[in-house]
């Protein structure tokens, strides 16, 4: 099943760029430094970005600063696994915008991801 | 992609890096544009997932943003600068800095950013300040008396007289705090204390307002050091007292801006805090008990859906003036946010403050608010709790003890007054 609620980790990581960008939901996946090295269309779209000028920089710096906090972000540092689906309210091209964000962070896979539904 | 495709691309990446908060509300706070830094702080404020509002984001913390954009008359212009903002509860909250830009009528801007750091190193340089400007100011406003181990007059110099309009007659002999004019946003430290430091440190720095000989008072900066330290026993003390010139109105004004809530005229929750960490630190140290009650204004949203904000400003006013007029110059009485207050009761135990809450309940409840040609039964709901000696005990737990037992004060009914569970009250 590739619906936010879910589609899984292992999904994720195996599906090819152009089935990624034809998910409904934004994908946005970063290293365990913070780096983004997946940012699908969905995602660039609501965003109002181009996913070259997005990849390699700092996601929760950069262009999600509103997720840099203990709600999201820390959560990212302090547990190990992760599977949890919360309400939020993103700044999409600055309008506020209530989402939901499922957070997807496993021991064994470096890669971590956020799944965003408007 | 065109040019100005890939220009609006850049912009909005601009917009999404920048380090400082930006919002763009309207008159009633609703929220046009708002950056991820904003959103960022706002959010942790919030709690919740739902952010439309600036006004309702911060009534919590800082409910003054809207009466400051409502009597802000001219046509655009800056509302605020630098304005601070506590955002939690305790001593390590975030604070904010706020600036507030008026575009048009119904067009603001605000920028919010994270100044934490820089009030604790400001607080921590506040002292060291005060010290050195009464070293490195003119003489001629600094008087020198000599204190004996009480703390009682012994000596005066001239420049004591001269400052101060009193004889030396009338100087010699009385314990110095006697000359103490205390007010409510100056606490002063209590009897004996500053000679207590000053035992213990070898000096006590105190900033507040002193008596004149002709019955007015004047702003001074006063030290007080240990004197002929023989085998570790003070024989005496010198105070040295410097008035603070031109605290004049634009010093009153902005202490009065630093410490008072702008509506109500009770206590902001940054001079509450400080203060109230101040008396707790004290109380810890030097025994005898501290009290906190919290009050909520019941129903108080009905007040303003029903009657309008400017009506409920006026009910919480009244609430604020007759709380007041109940409690002693010692005590603190603060609003939150909103419609919740809190009161800070030194060398007070739980079942004394519940009598107080009791008296407060009544002064609300006895009579109508007048809100504007409408009189409005208006009641309140009270928590109560106090301070348990051990190594735990914070003021955020004396906060939560008191938020609990006024949860279960608006769960039975309301208009009543509960106290903190036994051990609930240091948790």
């Amino acid at each position: 099943m590739l619906s936010f609620e879910t589609i899984s980790l292992d999904t994720l990581l195996t599906l090819e760029a152009d089935h990624l960008d034809a998910l409904p939901f934004g994908v946005v996946g970063f290293s365990p430094q913070g780096l983004v090295e997946i940012y699908n269309a969905t995602e660039s779209q609501l965003a109002g970005l181009q996913r070259e000028t997005v990849l390699g920089t700092h996601y929760f710096s950069v262009t999600a600063q509103c997720m840099n906090n203990f709600m999201v972000a820390q959560r990212f540092e302090d547990e190990a696994e992760i599977d949890a689906i919360i309400d939020y309210v993103l700044t999409l091209r600055m309008r506020p915008t209530p989402v939901r964000l499922r957070l997807l962070k496993a021991p064994e896979i470096d890669r971590r991801y956020i799944l965003i539904q408007r | 992609m065109t040019d100005l495709e890939a220009e609006h691309a850049a912009l909005l990446q601009f917009l999404y890096a920048c380090p400082a908060g930006l919002v763009e509300f309207s008159a009633a706070g609703a929220i046009g544009m708002v950056n991820p830094a904003a959103m960022g702080v706002l959010l942790p404020i919030a709690g919740r997932p739902f952010i439309i509002n600036l006004f309702d984001v911060m009534d919590g913390c800082a409910p003054e943003l809207r009466n400051m954009i409502q009597q802000f008359h001219l046509p655009q212009g800056t509302v605020c600068d630098g304005h601070r903002i506590v955002t939690g509860r305790g001593e390590r909250s975030p604070v904010l800095a706020c600036n507030i830009v008026k575009l048009t009528e119904n067009r603001y801007i605000a920028t919010l950013s994270d100044v934490t750091a820089q009030v604790a190193r400001e607080r921590r340089l506040k002292q060291a300040e005060i010290w050195f400007a009464s070293l490195l100011d003119g003489v001629d406003d600094v008087a020198v008396l000599s204190l004996d181990a009480n703390g009682c007059i012994d000596a005066v110099t001239p420049s004591a007289m001269r400052q101060t309009g009193f004889s030396e007659a009338e100087l010699l002999g009385r314990p110095f705090e006697w000359f103490d004019r205390p007010d409510r946003a100056s606490a002063m430290p209590l009897p004996g204390e500053a000679i207590a430091v000053a035992r213990r440190d070898g000096w006590y720095l105190h900033e507040g307002w002193h008596a004149l000989a002709d019955g007015g008072r004047y702003w001074c900066q006063r030290l007080i050091a240990v004197r002929d330290e023989a085998a570790g026993i003070a024989a005496g003390y010198t105070l040295v007292i410097r008035a603070v010139a031109r605290q004049g109105r634009d010093t009153a004004d902005l202490r009065r801006m630093l410490t008072l809530d702008h509506l109500t005229g009770a206590s902001n929750r940054a001079h509450f805090f400080e203060t109230a960490e101040r008396q707790l630190v004290r109380t810890l140290r030097d025994g005898g008990s501290l009290a906190l009650v919290v009050l909520d204004v019941d129903h108080f949203k009905r007040v303003n859906d029903e009657h309008g904000h400017a009506a409920g400003d006026m009910v919480l006013r009244e609430v604020a003036r007759r709380c007041e007029a109940e409690l002693r110059p010692e005590d603190i009485f603060a609003r939150l946010g909103g419609e919740e207050f809190v009161v800070l009761l030194p060398g007070t135990a739980l079942m004394e403050a519940s009598a107080v809450a009791e008296r407060l309940r009544l002064s609300l409840a006895r009579e109508p608010i007048d809100a504007g040609g409408v009189e409005l039964c208006i009641t309140a709901s009270f928590g109560c709790s106090s301070l348990v000696r051990e190594p735990a005990a914070s003021l955020a737990g004396l906060l939560a003890a008191a938020d609990s037992a006024l949860y279960r004060a608006k769960g039975a009914g309301r208009d009543r007054v509960e106290l903190a569970h036994a051990n609930q009250a240091a948790a």
